[in-house]
């Protein structure tokens, strides 16, 4: 059985790599120069510091480029994280092909959607990113979908893609209000009802705006504005010894394929 | 021998045995060209798609009814899970004839968007 | 975004959430309106909390004229999603009379405004 999987992976791979591989030879590009010469720097030897795979990542490299390729219209950048995770930065507008794409093509097959998270970073324009966690069964490699959208801009739905969405969107939704058109059926999945505001959000406040108690006098549970019986403490954070400089401001992060540029 | 051909089960929940897995996968395989037809030549998704059906149309052909040769050669899987490959590759191609993913950049993301750390 | 920079600071191409037009937020803010009101009697009904059917329109109301100077088109569209889901919400009775009784805050304290009354609470 084993056997068996290892065969049908190396097949797949190839499957994958071939297109991906012939293109690198028409046109070397900068990651493909900056993999040879990592090749050449001497092998990870310290026992606690991850050692890079090179041939998944080159599988995993050659995939980016080929998705970039097939879809321009929709994929802004290709890139991969410091752990060899395969990133896909796509324009809002462009999320249900490039899913669909990723679900239905040959080469692709990630039949399965882990997950739907979302990250807010408030001092960007479109400040929320929403990213789609895909999984291909047949080829054994996770994926990345990343995309963007503010309070007001509708996301379109990919539950007509995969059905998992329905309940990852309705939360996304619930924790920070990002609407999803076409859903089927948007609403809270979380919070209680007649709870206001998205918690995930920055600006909404550790401890919330109201808190609830059981009222003895009025036989029900009562909604009250939250009143803190102390300040609210500030933790400093920042030590003045820095534990990582090493890591302040590096990001780990590489382009895989320059998308934006090609044609 | 003549046992060896007849697939009893494909040992997978919800998956049946394929009646006349041959004939259905060169149908959609025609059907996918037919729909990738309709694409400009150089569309990147037209090209690759074009190759990955001609060679499993190519091995669907040479081996004819003998399902235990296809499935061997292509190696994605039993024949009954290369149709559905096959249906939801024509799904897509279907798709893709509307959104006409080869065009450029539709947005360019705003200068900061993908930035990490982001700016402060 | 194509027409350049000084164009795009002034009007963004935005996408709608549900309505087009100013007018067409209206006729939907209004229509949501209506499918509260006459949903009302059947909730009072329904439920178990102490309030009349006059007094929970005069809430509705009120938590309608909350959002009255509100002009931009797609907040408009948010409010009445927000306010069709708590719809949905009410009549299919997942809120319970106490989600409802919520909208009243009747065990909530006015914050002192003068300064005696500052004073008695011991807060300033």
């Amino acid at each position: 059985m084993a056997s068996n999987i290892l065969r049908k992976l190396s097949g797949t791979f190839k499957n994958v790599g071939l297109a991906g591989s012939r293109r690198v030879n028409a046109a070397p590009t900068v990651l493909s120069r900056h993999l040879s010469s990592e090749t050449q720097t001497e092998p990870e030897s310290r026992p606690t510091v991850r050692k890079p795979d090179l041939v998944a990542r080159a599988h995993v490299t050659d995939f980016g480029r080929y998705v970039a390729e097939c879809l321009p219209k929709f994929i802004q950048k290709v890139q991969l994280t410091g752990t060899d995770e395969l990133e896909l930065l796509v324009a809002p507008e462009g999320i249900v092909p490039v899913i669909s794409f990723l679900k239905d093509h040959h080469n692709a097959q990630f039949t399965n959607l882990s997950d739907i998270g979302g990250v807010d970073v408030p001092s960007r324009m479109y400040r929320f990113e929403v990213v789609y966690n895909l999984l291909s069964v047949r080829y054994n490699t996770r994926i990345r979908v990343k995309t963007y959208t503010d309070e007001l801009t509708p996301l379109d739905s990919v539950n007509d893609v995969h059905k998992a969405a329905n309940w990852y969107e309705r939360e996304i939704w619930d924790m920070f209000g990002v609407f999803f058109a076409d859903h089927p059926d948007l609403r809270r999945i979380l919070t209680d009802y007649g709870f206001e505001g998205h918690p995930f959000r920055k600006d909404f406040p550790l401890s919330g705006f109201v808190e609830l108690r059981y009222d003895d006098t009025k036989k029900r549970v009562v909604v009250e504005p939250l009143e803190l019986a102390q300040e609210f403490r500030r933790f400093e954070l920042n030590s003045p010894w820095e534990q990582f400089p090493n890591f302040r401001d590096t990001t780990v992060i590489e382009e895989a394929a320059p998308a934006a540029e090609k044609k | 021998m003549a046992g060896a051909t007849v697939k009893l089960t494909t040992g997978l929940t919800g998956m049946g045995v394929a009646r006349h897995p041959a004939s259905t996968l060169k149908g959609l395989y025609g059907k996918i060209l037919r729909s990738l037809a309709k694409m400009p030549d150089d569309a990147a998704y037209r090209k690759y798609t074009e190759e990955v059906i001609r060679d499993r149309a190519a091995v669907v052909e040479k081996h004819g009814a003998n399902w235990k040769n296809i499935e061997q050669e292509i190696n994605c899987g039993q024949i009954e899970e290369l149709i559905i490959q096959a249906e939801n590759e024509l799904n897509l191609a279907r798709k893709m004839v509307l959104w006409k993913p080869w065009e450029p950049l539709v947005t360019k993301p705003e200068p900061d968007q993908w930035k990490w750390p982001p700016p402060k | 975004m194509a027409t350049g920079k000084a164009a795009s600071v002034v009007t963004r191409q935005v996408r709608p959430i549900l309505s087009l037009s100013h007018n067409e937020a209206r006729m939907r803010a209004l229509a949501l309106y209506k499918a509260w009101y006459r949903q009302i009697p059947h909730t009072v009904n329904e439920n178990d909390f102490p309030k009349s059917v006059k007094q929970c329109r005069q809430k509705l109301r009120e938590e309608f004229m909350k959002h009255k100077d509100v002009k931009d088109v797609r907040v408009i569209d948010m409010l009445i999603i927000k306010g069709q889901m708590e719809l949905q919400e009410t009549a299919t009775k997942w809120k319970q009379s106490m989600h409802i009784m919520a909208y009243w805050k009747d065990t909530v304290n006015k914050k002192p405004t003068d300064f005696y009354s500052k004073f008695l609470e011991g807060k300033d």
